[in-house]
């Protein structure tokens, strides 16, 4: 069973005269102890997704959807209780910015020791409780790979490199040992050294606890190195999902293919001096939006159905939700694949 | 931190000199005789003015002058009236914390009701509670004080009689002065019916403090319930509702202080409009305080007054603004540290 389950996840933003489709028909699916990378440009909607499963949405946006579920339990109908309990202590996230993400007014040490559940206090007294709190995030500290703990351990947040906040963001989040960590952008803004060395903290954690992470990313390189399975998202659409070797070996949605060309990374046998390619025009704005298959004014390959928004189809657990997909084998019609019940 | 110390203490030395600077400038700006501006006294012959002057040393240079206006202050020898020629010092003692009286009842009322009230009602904005609030504060902090007043002793004075129209308290109890504050010297005091004097006390400062409290109360309301709206969607805070924490522990832990730094100088800048308007009120509900006496002394023409009063009320709002100031300071951690002492 998928640990975290979002189908046809629908986000308005009501943005005062007109309501807005940030989110349509989003679906994502996290299994055990798997990355999936949730790709997308700036703007696609990828930190609205993000903000969906916390639950921490402002009053003028609205959700709707077929089920946000977690290890079966549906997130929307539980009580705020319930699920507070469950982001306590299943569900960390690591945010884009850790500098904004720490309480500037609270020492860090403090931050550490406020994210360790109570559950995990033996003692009784509470002098003991608080020494075994304090023992408890050198140790974390620790495990995230910062060793001189004292030099951070009493700074407030403004004192601290982006790097060593981030990883302390890390360490908060694994205080409470969750099964899925989403980890929002989290490398973004950093040079190559210290993302490796987040992006090698993430993957230690995934290989020997078996975490779950949801890495929400648009560095492709990162994501190729790392990731299981991956989104791809277009401007609040969900393009296709799948493995992340079969995404890269036979993209089926035109926007995939386009984002992979648009990485020299990927190619091979790129001339020097040739021209990237890229698609025509840009991310539309949320008050812009077009109608059917979003990518439609973009596409290569856009006919007049694209004005309808296509059916997620699904091979191989290959999901794209495409009119007129790439790459398909020779000899099949894509009606012959069955559609995704949702 | 010692540094900080000494670069505030830097400040509030070099501003109290300042201003006795202009202090003493003054009565070469009043109008009249240079000498009476000073001294208070008008000479009766030829004789007393020489006397005077060289008292004064109004024969040396303006330096000397200084000097001695400085020595004269510190040692508590202020001058005298030019309307009752008594000593300024002792009217001052008398009056001025009368004045600080008010101000303190009123600002804790404005703290204690105005700080919670932008708290719950910036957490939980935007439904009928929070709207009353608002509305409450535009319509309070939208009454001139002065009418608000009159307004208070026509419907609870004179139409109710429930409250006192004016004074500290009724004339049938004599009250030694100790410290100035009306409510500890009853209770120093060993006069009979300490109970009753006590109360009636307490009936004559309820109406002035409230009518100098609801403005600044509307203010603070404002300016917490903004602070902690902003704070609210900070992303920190997301962050904290992430961990699962519960709603009291992000307020209490990650929401008041940073809500309250922010705005704790703009806060300690109301005690000056406060102050401003506790006078207006003295004069209206005749509280012998130092805003009424100064009102006196502006309508008598009495410079030596005007100048003493002008200089204490200035040094008090001086000062507490600079160690409002000194506090934001050392308990926000956040706040740039090269930035120089300012006013």
């Amino acid at each position: 069973m998928a640990l975290l389950e979002i189908k046809n996840l629908t986000l308005f933003i009501d943005a005062g005269d007109e309501t807005v489709k940030a989110l349509e028909k989003v679906n994502l699916t996290l299994n055990e102890g798997e990355i999936r990378a949730l790709v997308g440009e700036s703007g696609s909607g990828k930190t609205l997704i993000v903000r969906a499963i916390l639950g921490a949405i402002p009053d003028n946006w609205s959700i709707k959807a077929d089920r946000i579920t977690y290890q079966g339990k549906s997130l929307l109908d539980m009580s705020g209780e319930q699920r507070r309990q469950i982001m306590r202590r299943e569900i960390a996230v690591v945010f884009q910015e850790p500098a904004s993400a720490l309480d500037p007014s609270v020492k860090i040490k403090e931050q550490i020791k406020e994210s360790i559940p109570d559950e995990f206090i033996t003692k009784a007294w509470p002098w003991k409780q608080n020494k075994q709190r304090e023992e408890l995030t050198v140790n974390l500290l620790h495990r995230v790979g910062i060793k001189n703990h004292k030099r951070y351990m009493e700074c407030y947040p403004h004192e601290i490199p982006t790097d060593i906040s981030q990883k302390i963001m890390i360490a908060m989040a694994l205080a409470s040992e969750p099964k899925i960590l989403i980890a929002d952008d989290s490398t973004r803004g950093m040079e190559s050294a210290t993302k490796t060395q987040i992006l090698r903290l993430l993957l230690k954690f995934n290989e020997t606890k078996k975490l779950a992470i949801l890495f929400v990313s648009h560095d492709l390189l990162a994501i190729t190195s790392m990731a299981h399975s991956m989104t791809v998202l277009y401007c609040g659409q969900t393009v296709e999902s799948g493995k992340v070797k079969s995404l890269l070996k036979r993209p089926l949605h035109p926007y995939t293919k386009a984002l992979l060309d648009s990485a020299p990374s990927f190619q091979v046998s790129l001339p020097p001096k040739s021209k990237l390619v890229t698609l025509e025009g840009t991310i539309p704005t949320l008050q812009h939006l077009p109608t059917g298959c979003r990518l439609g004014p973009r596409c290569p390959n856009a006919r007049k159905e694209c004005v309808m928004v296509p059916v997620p189809r699904n091979i191989q657990d290959h999901l794209y939700s495409c009119h007129f997909p790439l790459h398909l084998p020779k000899n099949t019609k894509h009606k012959v694949y069955k559609e995704v019940k949702l | 931190m010692i540094r900080l110390c000494i670069r505030y203490l830097n400040l509030i030395v070099l501003t109290i000199l300042a201003l006795i600077g202009l202090s003493f400038l003054l009565p070469f700006l009043f109008p009249g005789d240079l000498l009476t501006n000073i001294s208070g006294i008008t000479p009766d012959s030829n004789q007393q003015r020489e006397a005077l002057e060289r008292a004064f040393k109004l024969d040396k240079s303006l330096f000397s002058q200084f000097i001695h206006y400085l020595e004269n202050l510190f040692a508590g020898n202020w001058g005298v009236s030019n309307r009752t020629q008594l000593d300024l010092f002792d009217e001052i003692a008398l009056t001025f914390p009368a004045t600080i009286e008010l101000v303190v009842y009123a600002s804790v009322v404005s703290v204690t009701i105005g700080i919670p009230l932008g708290f719950i009602s910036g957490l939980k904005h935007h439904n009928p509670f929070d709207f009353s609030v608002v509305t409450f504060s535009i319509v309070a902090y939208s009454f001139p004080v002065f009418w608000l007043a009159l307004i208070f002793i026509t419907v609870f004075s004179l139409q109710l009689e429930w409250l006192p129209t004016s004074g500290r308290i009724d004339l049938l109890f004599e009250v030694p002065s100790v410290t100035g504050f009306i409510l500890v010297d009853i209770w120093l005091s060993d006069i009979p019916n300490k109970g009753y004097a006590f109360k009636d006390a307490l009936q004559h400062l309820i109406l002035p403090t409230i009518s100098v409290a609801i403005v600044t109360t509307a203010l603070f309301v404002r300016f917490v319930r903004r602070s902690i709206m902003d704070v609210m969607e900070k992303e920190y805070i997301i962050a904290a509702k992430s961990r699962g924490f519960t709603q009291r522990q992000i307020f209490f832990k990650h929401g008041l202080k940073n809500a309250i730094i922010p705005i704790l100088p703009i806060l300690a800048l109301q005690v000056s409009t406060l102050i401003t308007n506790v006078m207006i009120v003295e004069t209206i509900f005749s509280w012998p305080g130092i805003g009424k006496w100064l009102i006196e002394a502006i309508y008598q023409r009495d410079y030596p007054a005007i100048r003493m009063g002008m200089l204490i009320v200035s040094l008090f709002v001086m000062i507490l603004t600079i160690s409002t100031e000194f506090l934001t300071r050392a308990i926000d951690p956040a706040r740039e540290r090269g930035v120089n002492a300012t006013l």
